[in-house]
Order: structure tokens, then sequence, then C-alpha cells
């Protein structure tokens, strides 16, 4: 379903990502891991479209990036880093905007609104202006967009951040049931716990290169001592003037 | 003396509408407005920061000794009271309404049929949130009024119809400015082709245009209209900047030239000589909304 192949950015002198090559079938869902600035986000943003890669080729559902984003735009729900809402339409009318765009009928995109509101916990946020919620409203309210028109692949960025741990699990086991459905779900994510749980593949990228793909059921260690190994930790000990006051 | 100074009045106004524009913008816009508010200022610090911000409008500095050539003293001390005047209304008014639901008013605004209805509505929306739309508002009313009682002069009517579209054009070169930056990203996630997007935000507009200079020059509103569009695309989808709502919308001064040129011509033209150059101002319209789809689509 999604397939790249030496897949490169650059902005200037930067390498944002650095020939990266991945397979990804269909049905089943993708963690893409790493600290930050480590090109998670760019990698998304070629998948879906949104940035031409400069170096590589990539295909989601047999559609070029680069040639054919439309196709790819139409078969995919997103949920983008920045999360994408007008801030002049309510929570509702979002939905009920993104419906006709993708070819559904104005009664088939209230009857799935009123689901996803429902299952997102989101019905009582339906009349709030985007700009009036709270980020992880608005959060929920970017993930039903990219689930609205049933799409065959999901590139979520960051689901589960900024989320209520409750609500989290829900989208955890709503991510699950359609990926048993053969949608293909890829993720990108800080939250080991539940990386751990959902994920069938693990990418761990680092300074836009990657350094670990594995099946995640052939780790042979835990999600988390992996993901350590390969971050850099950060040095804390010299802020000693944090915490010191004057007399 | 008298009259000469009478006869300069109208356009001196008009020209300080056209100034007050820019001076109403808002350079502190650059500071995020969560980061200002945690900044330990004093609100006489924070008043002083506001009127101070004035100095960095490179307007301020063109204005300032124009006005003082065209008008003296007095009319350049007034314009710049007046636009400390909306300097201070804005800190009142954000004052006023912080934590409080601001566009209530806005949800009367329905969401039409179509595919493209609800990018419409939301349009629509944002174009009742800038006060380029107030400005034609009240440049259309009164001029209205005179031609309904007792001054049917086509000429003063089309234009003002032009006046009132020269009003919204600074917003139909920056139709992308109020989506900054999540509706843009949300704009790039959508299967639209650039020319569907464009249509969609130029619906509002050419519908506020013909709303506001239907009872004066319909045919010289609407001619004006679509150019004023067909010159702003290019712009919007290349040189797009972030706008905030209730102030009037930023864009460039040289385009703002050409812009105003072009749709004064064409609407001139399509009152006086022919209608046929409404036609000619569609299809110029029809050639911009095509070629800068093209290139929204070939930047995404």
């Amino acid at each position: 379903m999604i397939s790249c192949r030496n897949l490169g950015m650059r902005f200037g002198d930067f390498t944002a990502v650095d020939g990266v090559t991945f397979d990804i079938p269909a049905g089943g869902v993708c963690a893409l891991l790493g600290p930050n600035g480590a090109g998670k986000s760019t990698i998304m943003k070629m998948l879906t479209g949104v940035l031409a890669p400069t170096l590589g080729e990539a295909s989601v559902g047999g559609h070029d990036v680069r040639r054919d984003s439309l196709a790819v735009r139409r078969i995919a729900g997103i949920l983008p880093e920045n999360l994408g809402l007008f801030d002049l339409l309510t929570v509702g009318e979002h939905l009920l905007l993104s419906g006709p765009i993708y070819g559904l009928s104005a009664a088939e995109t209230r009857a799935r609104a009123e689901q996803l509101l429902e299952a997102l916990g989101l019905k009582d946020a339906r009349d709030t202006f985007a700009a009036e919620c709270s980020h992880g409203m608005r959060k929920k309210t970017a993930l039903a967009l990219a689930l609205l028109h049933n799409p065959r692949v999901l590139f979520l960025d960051e689901p589960f951040e900024a989320i209520d741990p409750v609500t989290a699990h829900t989208i955890r086991d709503l991510l699950a049931a359609v990926a048993r459905r053969g949608v293909t779900v890829f993720l990108t994510s800080h939250i080991l716990s539940i990386v751990d749980r959902l994920a069938e593949w693990i990418i761990v990228l680092r300074n836009g290169r990657i350094v670990l793909q594995s099946a995640a059921n052939e780790l042979p260690r835990s999600l988390e001592e992996h993901y350590f190994e390969v971050a850099e930790p950060l040095k804390v000990a010299d802020l000693t003037w944090l915490g010191s006051f004057p007399s | 003396m008298y009259q000469q100074w009478q006869s300069g009045l109208f356009f001196l106004v008009i020209f300080a509408v056209l100034l007050l524009g820019p001076l109403s913008g808002d350079p502190l816009q650059a500071i995020p407005a969560d980061r200002l508010a945690v900044w330990p200022l004093t609100l006489r610090q924070r008043l002083a920061l506001r009127v101070g911000s004035l100095a960095l409008i490179p307007m301020f500095w063109i204005a300032l000794p124009f006005l003082f050539y065209a008008g003296g003293l007095s009319i350049a001390i007034l314009l710049i009271a007046v636009a400390l005047v909306i300097q201070l209304a804005i800190v009142l008014w954000n004052h006023a309404t912080s934590g409080k639901p601001r566009w209530r008013a806005l949800w009367r605004v329905p969401k039409l049929p179509g595919r493209l209805g609800g990018l419409v509505q939301k349009d629509f929306r944002q174009m009742l949130s800038v006060l380029d739309t107030y400005a034609a508002v009240l440049l259309a009313v009164p001029a209205m009024f005179y031609r309904w009682f007792g001054h049917p002069d086509a000429d003063a009517s089309m234009i003002m119809a032009l006046v009132v579209v020269i009003a919204l054009s600074t917003y139909a070169q920056n139709l992308f400015g109020l989506d900054f930056p999540s509706g843009i990203a949300r704009y790039r996630l959508l299967p639209l082709r650039g020319r569907e997007i464009l249509l969609s935000k130029d619906i509002s507009f050419l519908a506020a245009v013909l709303v506001l200079t239907a009872p004066l020059a319909p045919f010289a509103g609407f001619a004006a209209g679509l150019t004023a569009l067909a010159a702003g695309h290019p712009a919007s989808v290349l040189k797009m900047q972030p706008a905030t709502r209730w102030r009037f919308s930023s864009g460039v001064m040289s385009v703002a030239f050409f812009q105003v040129f072009l749709l004064v011509a064409v609407g001139v033209a399509t009152a006086r000589s022919s209608v046929w150059f409404l036609a000619l101002a569609l299809a110029g319209y029809l050639a911009s909304l095509w070629h800068s789809g093209r290139i929204w689509d070939r930047n995404i």
C-alpha cells in the first residue's frame, strides 16, 4: 500500500530525510518513531503529497505521490501535524464540509458525522468554532475528518498527543479495528505504551535516516529499550541555575 | 478658495481611508498572542507597545509627509489621531472579549449546497470578519440613498460602484490570509484542484460585490469585481500573508496599483462603451482562475 524508495528531502543545505526505503502492505498498522526533528512529519508530508520529495520516489495505493498527489489525497485520511482546521467553522460544520468534497451525499455525511461525533466524544462541541476548542478537541475533530470518507489508508501525525487517556484508548481500539478490516494505518507517536500494543511494524528514524525497521513481534527487546538505545539523551546536568533563587 | 478645498476633500477622504487600512495593521502580530499575553508587562507598558508599534508600519512614514503636504498639519494630526484611536479600540476590544466566544453572529451564515458549499460558507464568514467589507458597506449605503433620493446620475453611481470594489480589492489579492496557518494545511490535504479552491473563495467575494454594487451600477461593478479577482489571484497563491480578523486586509502595493488601474479601466469601459467589456472581464477572470489554479497545484 505504501512504498518508498530512497526517499529524501533537502531544505537548502539541511537534509531532513536522507534516502529512506520501506514497504507497508495493505491492512495493518505501521508506527514511525523517532525524536523531535528526526524527519517523521516530513515523511508524512511527502507521502500525502504536501511536500514534493527532492530525492527518490514513493507511492500510496499505487499512485505516485509526486505525479498524482490528488489521487493519493482521495484515498487517504490524513491527520496533519497542525491539524488543518478552519477557525471560522464549528466542529460539526467541518465534517459537513468534508463529506461532499470526497463524494459523499449530504445524508450520508450527516449520518457518519453523528457517529464520529459520538465515538470521539465531540457531541457537546459540535457547535463550537474550531478557534474556540481546546487542543484535544481540535485533534479529535481532525481525526474525525480523516475517518469520515472511509479512506483506504490513514496517515496520522501524533494522533494520541493532547488526547485524554480514555479517548486515546478508544482511538487505539478504533484504529486496530479499521486495520483488521484492511485499512492501512501509518502513524507517528511518542507514546510508546500505545504504539507497543497497536503497531505491527516499527520504523525508527534518527537524523532523517532509518535506524531500526522491524515487525513489532520480531523485536528482541521491548520497544522502549530499542527506542532509548537509538535516541540521543538530553544533557540537563549543566542547568544548575534552575531552582536557585537569590535569598 | 472654499470651493477648491471642498472639491479636494472627497479625494483626500478616499485617500485617507486607503491609508488608514495599512495603519490599522498590527505589527505586534509578529509576536504570538499567547506569548505576548504571558510577558510580565503592565497595562501601561502594553498600551505603549501598541501605540509605539505604529512607528514600525512603513506606510506610517510614507503617509505622514504626504498628509502634511496635501492637507496641512491639522489633517495630518487628525489622521494620525484616528489611527491611534483604531489601535486603542483594538486593545480595548481584545481586552473586553478575551476568553469569550467572538463569532456567534457568524453562525447565521448557512451552509450552501454542493461540493464546495462548506468552503463557500467559511469564506463568507471570513469576508464578514474583515474591515474591508464594512468599509465597502459604508461607502455603498450612502451612495444608494444618494441615488434613490433624487440624484440618479449614472456616472456618479458608476464611480461609487468602482470605489466600493476598490475598497474590497485588497481582500482579493490575499484570499488565503485568514486561513493561516491551519486552514492552508487543510486546503493542501483536500482532494481539490487549485482552480476549485480559488473558485470557492471567489464566489463569496463576487456575491459581496454584486450585493453592494447592484443598486449602483451592476454591470460595471461586476466587471470590476471579476477584474479585481483576476489581478489578485496570482498574488493570492504566490504571496500569501497572514491576515487578522477585524482588520483591513493587507496586500502588495504594486499589485494593488495594477489591480485598481485595471478594475477602474474595465469598469468604466463596461459602463460607458459596451457591456461586452463584461464578457472580456469574465474571460480574463477565467484565464486567471485556470493559471493561478495551476500555480497552486504545482506548489503543492
